[in-house]
């Protein structure tokens, strides 16, 4: 099978009952996408799936051959970090850093459907999101300040 | 669990001293090293450029690049996977155990059962004995090539087991004729009675007297990165990482099981995806990994799966609490009972709600009783402020049910009763600023000017409540600071980060005192081999005790630097200062960077050595704050929803005010939880946790998160400390659940007496009023 990863082609002999979560840190050592609660419920292993987030726990990943995935270690530009992840360093949108990369895969899907998402409409989006240590408030400023921050860039 | 520990014998000499040290209310009196120097304390008017600055977290460009490396992230050649098998029943014993099919299985590696290992102590009596004391104990292990094949190999292994009748409430477990639990029975020792004063005699003097019941669910941690260890057996050296809140411990645990001398045992831990008290040792996965990795010669990596971390890896103990306050008409306490039972489950400490009662307030006449009930569930662990959470519950629920008695403002009769000295122990504070947390945080929330109760199907309502803990810390703690030939610096400590920003604020605290730029200093930690000694990451104690350790380094770094510059400034080092990576003569122009003088040394290092000095002696060393909550309660489907919450904490001085922030935004979000959602909920019939995992057991999510006023009245401590600093980590989440309680039964204008407030609790409490 093949998969295209942060735009590189890895081809993967993945047993049937591989999850693409188990590939990504079995197989490829991309260790940026965490393992969680297993089914779906916490979104910590968010990825994306031709630009649409899925859970990479429950996703098989025969049934991503010859999709387009993007990680959290795709989300910068070599060193240029993301206006999102510099937003999450700024506003200190993190503590133990568990759900980090789940939380910016979620929030950039989010971009991609709505480049200007009023704060109820983040709420909603990154209720999907859990934080055991509790860095809800931080998230959602950083969210709103990259949404700002990408705005003003795509104006200049 | 396992470790033999050594008792001091005889008395100390020399530089040899006892102090007292406290750790979740655990009062020990320890042996220090006085240091050899003290540095000035940094107190209120110290002139500090790095130490109260906002940094950023050192750590946050590799957590969200996804760089970040956890304990679940380590990958070492040739690496095998464990499963664990637990047990299905709550109680019992295991007749039959076969491992044959499950080795007989292609790509299994070994597999172990009690009969293949050392005893090694647990918390229900061995790792993987026959007898079974709740479900979900572990029973055996298998490693193997793949994930899946382990977990295949354990529904390979056969067993059979003999049921018996669990108990697994505080109430199953008290009733007459109950299982039991241990051979001495239910209760796992003698009630623990605390009293001063005479509380019965003055409950009958008293002007007013209310009693209560309060009841409190089972919490847990639900750490985002489970338990988890990888070990690795070289000939007879073992080394593990494992996500723990103190890999000293995680040695030493694991040194006396293997029965090793500790240069054998190398712990490490990078970066930690949260503890909250449920990592203070070495953990079954660390036995299992090293037991396994030890007959398959190869690393093993065992890591819970997420139901095996939401059933055996701790919990906070339901209570049941009957609280009697006593007062006179103007609200004077009088007296102060509680009567409760806490529920370790098979085992635990013994972490009760009782200490809270004894020092929140000022009362002359204080008694507690705690039972603490043993059942057929798994062990209990610290979690954040272990009995004070629960007990906060309690006693700040019956402080509003007593000021709505008496008619008095609920503010106004914590502040009648406002203790000046400990009133546990009579000791005065190292510092205290109680009152002005309260008046601070009532003023930013508008407590004098909340409105009163409204109708209609939305019902808004408004409570508070306070808190005190511990966090002064203490010794032992020990740091290098190192100077680089090319002006860097490296803090070597042996503390870990569990997210809490530890790492941060040690660089911050290290560049402060040797004059560094922040960017040019690097924390080096959780590494039991190559950095010096600090204990667990528990108690809010990090920062208070290790803390003075890094900054009395760096101060000892940067004396000799400022001797090495002397020569190259040519004025005499009393007269040099540094500042911002540069040394300078005070006063004058000559001027030379850190990485100038490193240059000129060559490979001549500077090491500065730092350690953590006693505490001062008849002081309490406490931490206090108020929250206030404005809660909505819909009364036609018991639903609340927390709209905002006011939070005023003294922590002494804070080292980097965005990080405390995020401390104390956690601790409250937590504390929501705690308050509305969280309840582990077991089936009594099968005595199996009925929601292990992330969907049924309810954590707080953004949408559930209330406008957050963090805030901290930040003085200086400089008697606790000479950074000045008390703990922050476990505050915050004791005042919330009772502030939020408070609020709801305002607003309904009916009592609530058992949380977690679930929309039914809530319509029960309508109905019944």
């Amino acid at each position: 099978m093949r998969l295209t990863i942060n735009g590189e082609t890895h081809d993967v002999a993945a047993a049937p009952e591989e999850t693409l979560l188990g590939v990504l840190r079995g197989r490829l050592d991309l260790m940026g996408t965490k393992l969680v609660c297993g089914r779906g419920e916490c979104g910590a292993c968010t990825v994306h799936l031709d630009g649409d987030p899925a859970y990479s726990c429950i996703t098989l990943a025969a049934a991503c051959d010859g999709a387009a995935v993007t990680t959290i270690e795709g989300v910068a530009d070599g060193d240029a970090l993301h206006p999102l992840q510099a937003a999450f360093i700024e506003h200190d949108a993190l503590q133990c850093g568990m759900c980090t990369p789940g939380q910016i895969m979620s929030a950039l899907a989010l971009f991609g459907r709505n480049p200007d998402p009023s704060a109820a409409e983040v709420t909603r989006w990154m209720s999907g999101n859990l934080c055991r240590c509790g860095a809800y408030p931080k998230i959602a400023r950083a969210v709103l300040a990259a949404a700002q921050a990408m705005r003003e860039a795509r104006g200049r | 669990m396992a470790g033999k520990r050594t008792k001091i014998k005889g008395k100390p000499a020399g530089r040899f001293v006892t102090t007292t040290v406290e750790v979740e209310g655990r009062v020990e009196t320890r042996l220090v090293e006085l240091p050899a120097f003290e540095p000035t304390p940094w107190g209120e008017s110290a002139r500090l450029d790095i130490v109260g600055r906002r940094a950023p977290r050192v750590d946050a460009l590799e957590k969200v690049t996804g760089r970040a490396r956890y304990t679940v992230d380590v990958k070492r050649g040739g690496l095998l996977h464990a499963a664990i098998l637990r047990s299905p029943i709550a109680h019992g014993r295991l007749v039959k155990l076969d491992l044959a099919p499950a080795l007989a299985i292609p790509g299994v590696r070994a597999a172990i059962s009690r009969t293949e290992i050392p005893a090694i102590a647990s918390e229900s009596g061995h790792l993987f004995q026959s007898e079974i004391l709740y479900a979900g104990q572990p029973v055996a292990a298998v490693c193997a090539d793949t994930p899946q094949i382990a977990r295949r190999a354990l529904g390979a292994i056969v067993t059979r087991y003999e049921s018996a009748k669990h108990a697994v409430t505080i109430a199953d477990a008290l009733a007459p004729g109950a299982p039991r639990v241990r051979a001495r029975g239910n209760l796992n020792a003698a009630p623990r009675i605390i009293a001063r004063g005479d509380a019965i005699r003055a409950l009958k003097t008293a002007d007013v007297v209310i009693t209560r019941e309060y009841r409190t669910g089972t919490a847990l941690h639900s750490a985002l990165e489970p338990h988890g260890a990888v070990a690795e057996w070289e000939v007879d050296r073992l080394t593990v990482w494992e996500s723990t809140q103190g890999v000293f411990n995680v040695r030493d645990d694991l040194a006396a099981a293997f029965e090793l001398p500790v240069t054998q045992v190398r712990v490490l831990q990078d970066h930690m995806g949260g503890g909250f008290g449920a990592k203070n040792g070495a953990s079954t996965n660390a036995y299992v990994a090293a037991l396994l990795s030890r007959t398959a010669g190869r690393p093993v990596r065992c890591i819970n799966d997420r139901e095996a971390e939401q059933s055996d890896s701790g919990n906070r103990p339901a209570t049941v609490q009957r609280v009697s306050l006593g007062a006179r008409r103007d609200g004077t306490l009088v007296a102060i009972t509680l009567d409760a039972e806490a529920c370790l489950g098979v085992g635990g400490w013994e972490g009760g709600p009782a200490r809270f009662f004894h020092e929140l307030y000022a009362c002359p006449n204080v008694h507690t009783r705690e039972q603490f009930v043993l059942t057929h569930t798994g062990a209990m662990a610290s979690f954040r402020a272990p009995g004070h959470v629960e007990g906060a519950f309690g006693l700040e629920r019956a402080m509003d049910e007593l000021a709505r008695v008496l008619a008095i403002d609920p503010l106004a009769l914590r502040l009648k009763n406002l203790a000046k000295k400990n009133p546990a122990n009579g000791a005065p504070y190292s510092a205290n600023h109680l009152a002005e947390c309260y008046r601070d945080g009532a003023k930013r929330f508008g407590w004098a000017k909340r409105p009163k109760r409204s109708g209609g199907s939305i019902r808004r309502g408004f409570g508070m409540a306070a808190q005190v803990w511990g966090g002064g810390g203490g010794p032992p703690a020990y740091a290098l600071v190192r100077l680089n030939p090319d002006g860097t610096a490296e803090v070597i400590v042996g503390t870990q980060d569990l997210g809490t920003g530890s790492r941060t604020v040690f660089a911050q605290i290290a560049a402060e005192a040797l004059g560094a730029k922040l960017a040019r200093v690097r924390v080096v930690l959780g590494d039991t081999e190559r950095t010096p000694y600090t204990g667990n990451s528990w108690g809010s104690i990090t920062v208070a005790s290790v803390g003075p350790a890094v900054r009395m380094a760096a101060e000892d770094a940067r004396s000799q630097l400022l001797e090495a510059a002397s020569g190259m400034l040519g004025a005499s080092a009393k007269r040099l200062e540094s500042r911002d990576g540069k040394v300078r003569v005070r006063g004058g122009r000559r001027v030379i960077s850190f990485a100038q003088i490193g240059e000129r040394l060559g490979q001549v290092m500077i090491i500065g050595r730092g350690s953590r000095g006693p505490n001062p002696e008849g002081r309490s060393l406490s931490t206090f704050g108020v929250q206030f909550a404005e809660v909505e309660v819909d009364v036609d489907t018991g639903i609340v929803r927390v709209v905002r919450i006011v939070a005023s904490h003294d922590c002494g001085r804070i080292v980097n005010p965005t990080l405390a922030e995020s401390q104390l935004e956690g601790g409250i979000i937590q504390g929501l939880g705690y308050a509305l959602f969280e309840e582990r909920a077991m089936d009594r019939a099968l005595g199996v946790p009925l929601n292990p995992n992330l969907h049924d057991y309810k954590l707080p999510t953004m949408a559930d998160s209330p406008i957050i006023d963090a805030r901290f009245v930040n003085h200086a401590d400089p008697k606790a400390n000479h950074v000045g600093s008390r703990g922050a980590g476990e505050p915050p989440i004791i005042p919330t659940a009772p502030a939020i309680a408070n609020a709801v039964a305002d607003a309904l204008g009916c009592e609530v007496r058992e949380i977690p407030l679930t929309p039914w609790r809530v319509l029960a409490q309508i109905r019944r009023a």
